[in-house]
Formats: C-alpha cells, structure tokens, sequence
C-alpha cells in the first residue's frame, strides 16, 4: 500500500516538483532569514541563480552550530503567530537548537508520516502502541500524528513503566508498536521475565523502530523476538523530526521523501557531492518547510543512496540504514550525546580532572554508558562518604543536563591513558555492524 | 607543644595490586608506616596513614600518581583498661565535638587512638582531653 501519489512520480517529474520547491524555498530563506542573505551573499549568488534542483551545490551549507548561534528564532522564516508548535533539543554545551513548525509544517509531517505507516502496513484497523517519549523531543508527537492520520488508534504510552506498557499492550490489543528498537528488545525480555507467552499474548503484526543506529542483527532479533515486520524509520528535528526516510516491505533501504527532503551524500572532509552508491555524510534540505526551512543540512550521519528502482513502486531514492556518524557524537538509548557536553558538565564538578574516559556498552539491549573520571591529585576530601557523594553529584549533573543515566567510576589521577595525538574519549563497545 | 599530626589521605581503586603499588612506594622511599588504616566501598578504597615523614611521603605518592590529602589529626593515649576509651570519647562530646572518625593502634600496653574531629574545633578538643588529664600523643612521638 502506498499513502500518496508523491511516492510513485516519474522521476522527471520529480525532478519537476523539486526544481520548483527548491526555488520557492531558497526566494523564502532569502528574504525572510539574514543568516542566509548573509550567506549567499558570501558566496555571490542570489535566488535567480537557481534554475534547477542540479543548482543546489551552489548553495551553502548549514551546521547544528549555525542553529545553535541563532538561537532560539534566528532561523525561522515566518512571524511568530505563524509558528504552531516549537520543539528543541538539550543542548547543553551553549543554546539548545530550536525548531518551529507553522500550520502547514505539521501537515507536512503528518504526511510523510502516514506515508511511513503505510509502509508498514498499518490502517485505521490497527492500534498503535507509541513507546517514543513525548515532550521536546520530536519522536513521540511524530509517530502519534502519524498513526492518527492513517486512522489507526494511539495509544500515547511515552518510555518507561516497562510491566505497565506490557500491560495495556497486550489489553488494548496493540497491533503496531513504535519505540527505539533497543527498548522494543527490552519490553520483549521483560515480557517473557514476567511470563508472557510473547506470540499468544500480544497481537503485534509490526513495528516502526529509530532514533539510534541499528544493527542488522538487533532488527532481526526484534522481528524474531516479537514475531513482527520490522520498518525503520530515519528523522532528525532539524529536518522535521521522524519521518524523513523509511523502509517499505521490499527492502531494507529506506525511501527518503524526497519531494520534501532533498538528499545529497558529501565527503565531509573535501565537501564534494559524491556519486550515488557512495558512502559519505549526508546532507538534507527541506523544499517545503515554512517556519525553519533547511538549506543543505549536514546530518553528521553517514550512509549512501540508491535510485535503483524498486519493486514496491515507489519512485523515491532510498538511503542505506546509517552506518555511523561524521563527529563524535554518541547515541545513548536514543538521546544524543557529544563527548564535549559530557565535558562541560564534569568541568563544573569540583574534586575530579578533566581527564575522563566515556564506556558506551550493551547491557541487556539497552546502552549503558559508563563514565571513568579521575579524581584531582590534591584529593578535596578524606571520607568514602563524601568521594559516594562525589559520584552522585557527577551523575546527577549528567542525567540533569544531558537525560543521560550513566554509572561513575572514580579512578587515580593520570590512570586514565593519555595518547598523543587526540585524547581517546570514547570507547564504543556496542559493535554495530 | 604540637599535637597536630599530619595524617594523609589516599585515594585508591579496588583492583588488585593497588595496595601494594602505595606500599612499594613508601618502602622505596624509607618511609615508615606508624598507622593505617583502609576504608572501601564496591569501587574504591580510602587509606588513612600516619607516617614518620609525611611531607616526603606526599610528595613521592603524587610523583607516582595516587591523589594524596593532609588532615589534620591528633592521637589520645589510652591505657588498656575498660573504660579508657569511653574517658576520652566522652570527654569530647561533653564539649560538643563531632568526631569525624577515629582508629586504634598498640604500642606495649598502650593504644593511641587517632581521632579527626572538625577543623575548627581541634584546639577545644586538645583542651577538652586536657582538662580530663587525657594523654595526647606529641607530633613528635611518630616523626623522625
């Protein structure tokens, strides 16, 4: 089944509806964002140098720290009143990166959204069990307009209260369950901890999964465990939030909307555009957005794309699941992480050396981040109470300003190694692929 | 007279050979161990010591990396009787002092026990026991 003839264009005329939102788009961001008058005018261009979608590698290119120095509206290209909805992320380490959305923004995403439970084979005979946490966070909201659009029932559950979930899913009858995959797996091994019969139970027939990198094992076990179709969903805010890409039942591959999100894969070192097939970060601008439209965003994620036609007719490109990340950047159980926010937060801590070593590991399917920091040479304090009350201080601050809950081990001074070059601050024993 | 001892405090990981890395270091270096004392959670350990030369001892623990803290202590001599001990604890409640922590050791028929109270009040606390006729432990009793 497929949500919208969009999906299904000829490419020419893709290319057709792309030329022309591209431009509609870049005449908007000029007039209404200094940021990229600002920009364009560094390069020498304006609007009218944009005749095709194939113009776009003249554009310039936008960074999370550009979100982050215009923080919190510098980017919005409608008045306020127009803005219906703001979400924003942690960000700790300076201003958080905002994201507004008007009227027609929402649409958009219920859209593109719907087109994705489509994909997946859910309709408005199904119920959806949304495990994605609501809030600023884009997840929850996305996937929950999105089975609303198709028709299906919302069952509006956010993370945790694992026994709880298990519960209402198995009496409301769920039939689609959407979460982090890593928390798919966790429910299934409490279910069965708690003696569900798994198959008998629950009435899943399939789930929509993202917000982390994925093994191809950890899909196979979540399909396996649950009994179910697996779909993988690809978003960020900036873009939009869930619902840029997704599988359909052909293929692991996810179609990129590409009437609404352009694609292009970048070295990110050289910054050239690199051919189809090849790997490199990939770079996104949105053609329809109104209130944060998006010029050729770099992601940080690394993937490559197919235009191969595929079998379940849809016409849009398909991108490969991510294979990892540009920068440091960790995801932690679906939260982003950078090893410098960690920093900032362990630099407000009295008693402890910035010299500090981040473990991310599996325990069960869930991430567990440990946290290795040293403590000073002139040792602040002389009791086991205060060195306990040290390491709760350091994990209070993390899971405060970060969301994340991580475990602190307190080490020597100078145990942890110092390399030459660049400190290794991430060991990432998680093993991807 | 000076009854400040200068204890010193040492952080270290529960891992094994940790113990006898801060050991090594200290015979290395002449150092003699007057009193120690180890305190551990699941993930480290906390060592109090009295040594005959604590700055030395200092100065080559932290060369060998172990974060080092000075606090200052002082040691009651207790006769090896019922009833010593409570003597001395007593006498420092009775002047309201809090006594962070305290550890034993034995010399013959005596123990002195170390006893870290809060900073601010260590002279009451020297003042308090003197006035019990308490034996305080000179400084000098454990250095070179």
């Amino acid at each position: 089944m497929i949500w919208s003839k969009e999906e299904t264009l000829p490419r020419h005329k893709l290319t057709e509806l792309q030329t022309e939102r591209l431009k509609d788009t870049v005449a908007r961001v000029y007039t209404n964002v200094p940021f990229y008058q600002k920009k364009f005018e560094e390069l020498g261009i304006t609007p009218a140098d944009i005749t095709s979608i194939d113009d776009i590698v003249k554009l310039p290119f936008t960074k999370k720290k550009d979100l982050r120095d215009n923080y919190p509206f510098g980017l919005f290209a409608v008045k306020k009143d127009a803005v219906v909805r703001i979400h924003s992320s942690s960000g700790t380490t300076g201003k958080p990166t905002v994201v507004g959305y008007t009227r027609a923004d929402l649409d958009t995403w219920n859209e593109v959204m719907a087109r994705v439970f489509t994909m997946a084979g859910v309709t408005s005979e199904d119920t959806s069990h949304n495990a994605y946490g609501y809030g600023l966070f884009t997840g929850g909201l996305g996937l929950h307009y999105g089975a609303e659009t198709v028709g299906a029932t919302v069952v509006p559950s956010s993370g945790g209260f694992t026994s709880r979930q298990l519960m209402l899913m198995k009496d409301f009858e769920a039939t689609v369950l959407t979460s982090t995959p890593s928390f798919a797996l966790h429910m299934a091994e409490a279910a069965i901890a708690e003696g569900y019969d798994i198959q008998k139970d629950f009435k899943l027939k399939c789930g929509i999964f993202g917000a982390e990198p994925t093994s191809l094992g950890l899909k196979e076990e979540v399909a396996r465990v649950w009994g179910i179709h697996y779909c993988e969903i690809y978003g960020l805010s900036e873009i939009i939030g869930p619902g840029v890409s997704a599988n359909c039942f052909e293929s692991s591959d996810l179609h990129v909307f590409e009437d609404h999100f352009y694609p292009e894969i970048i070295d990110p070192k050289t910054l050239e555009v690199l051919p189809l097939g090849e790997k490199g970060e990939l770079v996104i601008t949105s053609l329809t957005k109104q209130a944060f439209p998006i010029i050729r965003y770099r992601t940080g994620d690394i993937t490559s794309l197919d235009r191969t036609p595929c079998k379940c007719g849809r016409t849009h490109v398909r991108m490969k699941s991510v294979m990892g990340r540009v920068d440091d950047m960790l995801i932690v159980n679906g939260v982003n992480v950078f090893p410098s926010q960690v920093e900032h937060v362990l630099s407000n801590i009295e008693g402890i050396t910035l010299n500090y070593q981040i473990i991310a590991d599996k325990k069960g399917y869930l991430d567990k981040l440990e946290i290795m920091v040293e403590v000073t040479e002139n040792m602040p304090l002389d009791s086991i109470g205060s060195l306990e009350a040290l390491k709760k201080k350091i994990q209070h601050e993390l899971l405060n300003n970060l969301y994340i809950n991580a475990e602190i081990k307190l080490v020597e001074p100078r145990t942890i190694e110092r390399s030459v070059g660049k400190a290794v601050r991430v060991i990432d024993k998680r093993n991807l692929s | 007279m000076n009854y400040t001892i200068k204890q010193l405090s040492i952080f270290l990981e529960n891992k094994a050979g940790e113990l006898s890395e801060f050991t090594g270091v200290l015979s290395k270096n002449n150092i003699s161990i007057k009193s120690i004392l180890l305190a551990d959670s699941t993930d480290f350990g906390l060592i109090r010591t009295i040594v005959d030369n604590p700055e030395k001892a200092k100065t080559v623990l932290e060369d060998e990396g172990f974060s080092v803290r000075f606090t200052d202590v002082f040691g009651v001599k207790i006769e090896d009787v019922v009833g010593s001990f409570d003597k001395a604890v007593r006498a420092l409640s009775k002047a309201g002092i809090n006594i962070l922590y305290t550890y034993s050791f034995y010399e013959a028929n005596t123990g002195i026990f170390i006893f870290s109270v809060d900073k601010d009040r260590f002279d009451d606390a020297i003042a308090a026991l003197q006035a019990q006729n308490i034996e305080i432990v000179q400084a000098k009793h454990f250095y070179m």
